[in-house]
């Protein structure tokens, strides 16, 4: 048997250990490729960067802590933009857990270096059950499924919230999620309200919805930690997305070699079975 | 009478939520009703929580009471539960540690507990990703290598190394795989899904609207 | 008890004196309520007209349903192509009993809201009158409570129908985690101690397809997937035996039941399917000579 048929059953042991190193290594030995931007990128920046100031866009962290690495580069680039455009910020989730207090977190950690205030500049609605019900009633009434914020404050309280009742009281929804609930916003909200939606999605999910974006009815795409770090690109504030991307080129090349080698594995077991024929 | 009340509330309320999107809600009886059914959902969704609770620490409590193989997994789900739901439950103004708010025990346990098991389990994709790659993509008919080949190039064009080399070839070369792979071949067959699967979830929804569908409340 | 489909079917069969009663219900929804409108509405526009497209949509797809549902109960012969996956589900079931293991079905990571969940749900109840027959054991892991409770309720029926009730037991069905990878790592764990031969993922499912598709696989499981969301669908073909693509999960009931009122369902909604292959036909060649604006607009939905 020569080492080559050896290639078509490698133990999955030696794979993952592979991966591992194809992850670390990059961050002790860091190569800089250049990021290039897709149109899908491109299309969001500017329909964001189009937004009058002090326009309301309500912002989702509708992902799960488990897929921050390749979520919350989105949301934080996005925050950055928005606020440096001076635009208002309504921030919600869908996800119960942990979704609250990522968005608490980072809007107020963005929020503190741009000086925004809260309650006036951004709000953070914060977590409500039974994510069709919610999206549809939002179109509605805010205070009706969000009587109070995250925080328990009444939504009257809020100056930002005097004039953003509905759907109607926004100018964009900027959707950064890692699950399912992006075909709501789409096909509820977006369908519904006729509010523009532009979304950050993970990569695994990013393209289903090329479909979306080439039919206008999303505005706009970023595809993962790579989506992130174009954006990144776009608004000239190199982030972590930016800084990840060394390592995913490099598990991306071992994906490729590892396909080769259990193919060229394949074809020398099929034509030595062939011989023994 | 135990599948009948069912199937006409099943009728009933997809028939007032269906029409609902044709009617304007201000103006209409039928535009009021539909968020009021929606809230009311809501509220369900939160009680059925406890029946939750109940399943886990059932199943748990007899496993571990048993004895059974790896009973000790059981226990630290058991544990686990309780230890990350009490505290959450009481009252933050009993003390700081309750409650859900910084500083809380369900807070540091999410924080320095949950977040990085959550994100280890999701890197492990990666492993599992390189793993399955490798195992599925092999040239065994024309089919397989079109895939093979597709899945490559874009795998390439996905990360700043991959299209750097990809530009080296033919600075067009990106452009080529966004326009007619993504926006091409593969819009195609994900909106023929998309639709074929919309259709499907539309029957599907008027079967059980309808009450030609019962399965899902265990009748055949 | 019969169904409101066959009720209305029969009741326009027969011209009986159902018909008032079906359509007063009919008309109480679809009248009164707009009707309702404030006298100093001048507009009288309650109705949203801009929505008339999606209306006459919906009243089509509805008609070819019930239509095709009544051809099917008149016995006319109907159709359905075989689809491998669902067919696999009876063999795994066989070789989990051969082996003497259990059978894990996992109805997806979605809320009951979910239509996928529902078809999922829909398909244990068929799975569950098998795994009863044979007395496999099955493993159902959930992960929201409103499922556990359907998922329950559909097993009982299929162990009582088959007087199987010494054999069930209400933690076949068992509420594992709220969040997404503490299900995924539950599951794993299951399958690595219990070892299923046989693993059924049916529903909607994410980035925990692949983590539970290929820990199966290292179990040596023959498994058997099914999903709406395209997205997945690459993972479960990658990892697994057979795979049901979109339009199948919600066909894998109907198709599993043999039953011809399913069925007609079913080939409702393939006609309706070639309307639409029509309908993008047509606008594709209006578009590209450039007179297609007027017919764009006719599916807009304001």
């Amino acid at each position: 048997m020569s080492i080559w048929s050896k290639f078509e059953a490698i133990d999955r042991r030696w794979i993952y250990l592979l991966v591992a190193l194809s992850v670390i290594i990059p961050f002790i030995l860091p190569v800089k490729f250049p990021v290039y931007i897709t149109p899908e990128s491109q299309q969001l920046f500017e329909a964001v960067d189009s937004l009058p100031e002090n326009s309301v866009v309500l912002l989702t962290f509708d992902y799960y802590p488990s897929t921050i690495a390749e979520t919350e580069p989105m949301s934080r680039i996005a925050l950055h933009h928005l606020f440096r455009k001076n635009i208002r910020v309504v921030t919600m989730t869908t996800v119960p857990l942990g979704g609250p207090s990522m968005a608490e977190q980072v809007t107020r950690e963005l929020a503190a270096q741009y000086g925004k205030v809260y309650g006036v500049d951004y709000v953070n609605l914060g977590y409500k059950a039974n994510y069709v019900a919610v999206l549809k009633g939002l179109g509605s009434s805010i205070e009706a499924i969000y009587p109070t914020d995250n925080t328990g404050t009444p939504l009257r309280k809020l100056p930002l919230m005097d004039n953003v009742k509905n759907y109607d009281d926004m100018a964009f929804i900027y959707v950064v999620s890692d699950n399912g609930i992006v075909d709501y916003w789409i096909s509820i909200v977006n369908a519904l309200y006729g509010i523009p939606v532009g979304c950050g999605v993970t990569a695994v999910m990013a393209p289903k919805f090329y479909a979306f974006v080439s039919a206008g009815q999303m505005t706009g795409l970023l595809g993962g930690m790579k989506g992130a770090a174009e954006y990144e690109k776009l608004l000239g504030r190199p982030a972590r997305a930016t800084s990840g991307m060394d390592a995913q080129s490099l598990l991306h090349l071992l994906i490729i070699a590892l396909v080769i080698a259990g193919n060229v594995g394949y074809f020398v077991n099929l034509h030595q079975k062939g011989k023994n024929v | 009478m135990r599948t009948t009340i069912p199937v006409i509330i099943a009728f009933l309320s997809g028939l007032v939520l269906a029409v609902s999107i044709f009617f304007r809600p201000e103006e209409t009886v039928i535009g009021r009703i539909e968020p009021e059914l929606l809230v009311w959902v809501t509220i369900i969704g939160g009680f059925t929580l406890f029946l939750g609770a109940v399943s886990i620490t059932r199943v748990n409590y007899n496993a571990v009471r048993r004895l059974k193989k790896g009973w000790v997994y059981n226990l630290l789900t058991l544990v686990s539960v309780f230890v990350m739901a009490l505290p959450s439950l009481l009252p933050a103004s009993w003390s700081p540690l309750f409650g859900d708010a910084e500083g809380s025990i369900y807070d540091w346990l999410f924080q320095r507990l949950d977040k990085p098991m959550m994100a280890t389990m999701f890197g492990m994709l990666a492993f599992y990703i390189a793993s399955a790659a490798y195992r599925a993509f092999r040239a065994r008919s024309a089919e397989a290598t079109i895939l093979l080949l597709t899945a490559t190039v874009v795998m390439l064009w996905r990360v700043p190394m991959g299209e750097a080399l990809l530009r080296s070839i033919n600075p067009d070369f990106p452009d080529w795989i966004n326009t007619y792979v993504m926006n091409g071949v593969n819009m195609a067959v994900q909106r023929g899904i998309i639709i074929g699967a919309a259709l499907g979830a539309a029957s599907m929804s008027l079967r059980i609207i309808l009450g030609i569908e019962r399965t899902y409340m265990g009748k055949q | 008890m019969m169904n409101l489909a066959e009720s209305l079917s029969i009741a326009l069969k027969k011209k009986s004196k159902k018909i008032p009663v079906l359509i007063n219900v009919l008309l109480f929804f679809l009248l009164s309520f707009p009707g309702s409108v404030t006298a100093d509405d001048t507009t009288g526009s309650a109705f949203r007209y801009e929505r008339l497209n999606a209306l006459v949509i919906v009243v089509v797809f509805s008609a070819a349903v019930l239509l095709y549902t009544r051809w099917a109960r008149q016995g006319r012969p109907l159709f359905v192509r075989k689809i491998p996956g669902i067919d696999a589900v009876e063999e795994a079931v066989g070789r989990a009993t051969e082996m003497g293991k259990a059978v894990l079905f996992i109805p997806g990571l979605q809320e009951l809201d979910d239509i996928e969940t529902i078809a999922a749900i829909s398909i244990l109840g068929r799975v569950a009158r098998i795994t009863a027959q044979y007395e496999t054991p099955l493993l159902v892991p959930v992960r929201y409570p409103l499922v556990l409770a359907a998922g329950q309720e559909v097993v009982e029926q299929a162990y009582n129908e088959l007087g199987k009730q010494d054999a069930y037991n209400k933690d076949i069905v068992r509420y594992v985690a709220g969040e997404q990878m503490a299900f995924t790592s539950a599951v794993n764990g299951l399958m690595m101690r219990e070892r299923p031969a046989a693993n059924i993922f049916m529903g909607a499912f994410f980035a925990e397809s692949l983590l539970l598709a290929e820990t199966g696989n290292a179990a040596g499981a023959i498994q058997i997937a099914g999903t709406a969301r395209p997205e997945q669908l690459p993972f479960f073909i990658a990892a697994c035996d057979y795979t049901l693509m979109g339009e199948e999960l919600y066909a894998a009931s109907s198709y599993l039941s043999k039953e011809p009122l399913m069925l007609g369902g079913l080939k409702g909604q393939d006609f309706i399917k070639i309307i639409i292959v029509l309908l993008i036909l047509v606008g594709v060649i209006l578009v590209s000579l450039d007179i297609g604006d007027w017919y764009y607009k006719l599916f807009e939905m304001a």
